[in-house]
């Protein structure tokens, strides 16, 4: 799939370009146009990253710009189906919640279709073939209002065959399960079409101003059901989802020392976790759930440690550097390595390292200049690439990078934007960002570059996205009945 | 036997509370009660004279107590003044400033002289650092604070830590002049000792 991203470069507007220090060999907009043409032309898209010397800076002069190859999205029509009387407003809501699923999911392209197009019948390939859409999704609402079923029909249009047909069985509207039970059925479709599963059937956990102080929020992926967890009246920060997605670790200062606690996903009272003495900040899970990775302050210092949460003991040091701080850990999918920030070289980096080895190796780019500040990575589920924001003219922008430092390339232009966390799906990523004005949480697909506003609240920042929620127990943790307000 | 001693105790109880009401009567101004009691007002003329010098006494007493706690508030105003004075700090550093260094040698001097005060140091950073690298750096800013204040001998135990990274500004802006406020460390007394809280 030619899903081919490449760099560009291209003077900043307010900078001169002759103090400026050119690194990429682009000095004027032709040559940064013309670029990516000859590297398309002449080399692979592996190659491509492997001619801009990586490691060499982010340049403060020069903006580091990306260019989304717009890779190709099968269309997905989903046409009204008719309902029998009282199961109306389901099939309505079903067909909904499911096309803007499909929507963000980016693999799709939801083609717009007429009420007035018939359905009955045998299936009109040739209809849907001359509207260009590659699938045809028919969704069939039966049952009872208590015992609504959901009948999805996936057709190949394009070798006008049945591809899929499965029921999907739906609570009733008012409960509190009945989005999930949709996100289920959307990620079914995009796996259906694309052998790739959705993510519509995930959460993100986020901090925001709460009445008392900050808090611990939740919000679903298609940003509805925004709803507050915690209720400390204190400062609550880092939020870190259990591999498993019943429990959320975060730190909170509730207790006057700062130390890690735990929540359930669905609220409640949050318990105690790890508490060392000195401050404990920054939790985030092992890839097994059997531990939790956090930073801990020591001689007045911070260094990473391990908890085991199984045996619920034996903290254990893993990062060594004197006279410096080491923090924000996050672990390869393996659970074998872990990244993390440190400011051991007088400066801000992201560096990996081995559980079992101490030595940590530098993925960020070193350049002698103050205002070089890279934070918050985020190992990526599918592994192989690390997000984090680094500093741009002094304004946080989302990079990501190879674990093995290769391959920088720089995802926001715009606005302050910050600490960046994955999608199960290893495509999209959710950031903190000021671009509209207000503070927000974001989506960008870094395939195509689509970005879209999930958040916005006083002060929503440090998200962290869940991994796929799709066993039964995540069915009932929904909101409660009537707080599912569009929180857009 | 037992009906006899009920009865004396009754008596004496009485005594008791004869005895506490002369004795009480001493600090009232000594107006003639409204209502005549005959067996109080004999003693009334005695008291009064007592009372008189009482009350001189008393307020002498209290001007000089007013004196010692007036000064008491203001030596004690000083020195919480001079303790909750912030220092500030570069961008991204932890470094004693020379001007932060003034302020903490100020602290010194009073520390020295009030053994037992105690008192918690927060750190706190502008805004512009990430979230949590912030309380990494607060954390480092506190101990900084700490380290200096117990090089001139004052006990370590005296002061504990804490970082609020950009949590808690002191200003609420995004310039120079709010960074340059926000980037600091606080001091808040847990143990006020001889300075009574």
């Amino acid at each position: 799939m030619a899903s081919t991203v490449v760099l560009i470069l291209f003077d900043s507007p307010n900078m001169s370009p002759t103090n400026g220090q050119m690194h990429y060999g682009a000095r004027n907009p032709l040559t940064a146009i013309a670029m990516p043409a000859i590297v398309l032309a002449f080399l692979g898209p592996a190659t491509a990253a492997a001619q801009v010397p990586v490691r060499d800076s982010i340049p403060t002069d020069v903006r580091v710009g990306i260019l989304y190859q717009p890779s190709f999205r099968p269309g997905i029509v989903m046409p009204l189906v008719p309902a029998p009387q009282g199961l109306r407003e389901v099939a309505d809501s079903a067909r909904r919640i499911i096309l803007r699923d499909l929507d963000y999911s980016d693999r799709l392209q939801v083609m717009p279709v007429g009420e007035d197009v018939p359905i009955e019948g045998p299936i009109n390939y040739g209809l849907w073939d001359e509207l260009e859409a590659v699938w045809l999704l028919v969704g069939a609402v039966e049952g009872t209002p208590d015992q609504p079923v959901l009948r999805l029909s996936l057709h190949d249009v394009v070798f006008r065959l049945l591809q899929e047909v499965r029921a999907f069985e739906l609570p009733p509207l008012a409960h509190p399960g009945f989005r999930h039970a949709l996100h289920t059925a959307a990620d079914a479709v995009v796996r259906w079409a694309t052998s790739s599963a959705g993510i519509a059937t995930t959460r993100i956990a986020y901090v925001a101003e709460g009445p008392g102080g900050s808090e611990i929020y939740v919000v679903d992926s298609d940003g509805f059901g925004a709803r507050r967890l915690s209720s400390d009246s204190s400062i609550a920060l880092s939020p870190a989802w259990s591999p498993t997605g019943d429990r959320i670790a975060f730190m909170s200062y509730k207790n006057g020392d700062p130390a890690i606690y735990e929540i359930d996903a669905d609220g409640g009272r949050s318990v105690l976790s790890v508490d060392l003495p000195g401050m404990d900040l920054t939790p985030t899970y092992t890839p097994d759930g059997t531990r939790l990775g956090f930073a801990a302050t020591i001689d007045g210092r911070t260094e990473v440690y391990t908890y085991d949460l199984v045996r619920n003991c034996c903290p254990e040091r893993a990062t060594f550097a004197r006279y410096a701080n080491s923090l924000s850990p996050t672990f390869a999918p393996d659970g074998r390595r872990f990244a993390f920030n440190s400011d051991r070289l007088g400066q801000l980096h992201v560096f990996v390292q081995g559980m079992n080895n101490g030595s940590a190796e530098l993925i960020t780019p070193y350049i002698y200049d103050r205002s070089v500040h890279n934070a918050g990575p985020d190992w990526s589920p599918t592994g192989d690439r690390i997000a984090f924001h680094g500093w741009v003219g002094g304004e946080p922008q989302i990079f990501t990078v190879a674990p093995d430092g290769r391959g920088l390339r720089q995802l926001t232009q715009r606005g302050r934007n910050e600490d960046p966390s994955w999608a199960p799906d290893g495509r999209h990523i959710i950031f903190a960002s000021t671009r509209d004005g207000a503070t927000g949480l974001w989506v960008l697909d870094v395939v195509s570059g689509r970005i879209r506003r999930l958040v916005s609240a006083a002060g929503a920042r440090l998200p962290d996205w869940s991994g796929r929620l799709d066993s039964a127990s995540q069915l009932t943790s929904g909101a409660a009945v009537g707080s599912e307000s569009n929180n857009r | 036997m037992a009906s006899t001693w009920k009865k004396s105790a009754g008596w004496l109880g009485t005594l008791v509370l004869a005895v506490t009401m002369v004795a009480c009567g001493g600090t009232p101004p000594p107006e003639p009660a409204p209502e005549p009691e005959p067996e109080p007002q004999v003693e009334e003329q005695a008291v009064d004279e007592a009372a008189e010098r009482a009350r001189l006494e008393e307020e002498a007493r209290r001007r000089r107590e007013d004196e010692e706690q007036r000064r008491r508030e203001a030596e004690r105003n000083r020195v919480l003044s001079i303790i909750a004075e912030r220092v500030h700090f570069d961008f991204d550093k932890s470094d004693i400033r020379p001007d932060a260094e003034e302020v903490l040698q100020r602290k010194v001097v009073v520390l020295r002289e009030y053994a037992g005060v105690s008192f918690r140091i927060e750190g706190h950073c502008d805004e512009r650092g990430s979230n949590e690298y912030n309380l990494a750096l607060g954390q480092r800013r506190a101990e900084a604070v700490r380290r200096y204040l117990v090089s001139y001998g004052l006990d370590a135990s005296r002061f504990t830590t804490i970082s609020y990274g950009e949590e808690r500004p002191a200003m609420r802006a995004s310039n120079e002049d709010a960074w340059a406020q926000n980037r600091r460390a606080e001091f808040n007394v847990t143990r006020y000792g001889q300075l009574g809280n």
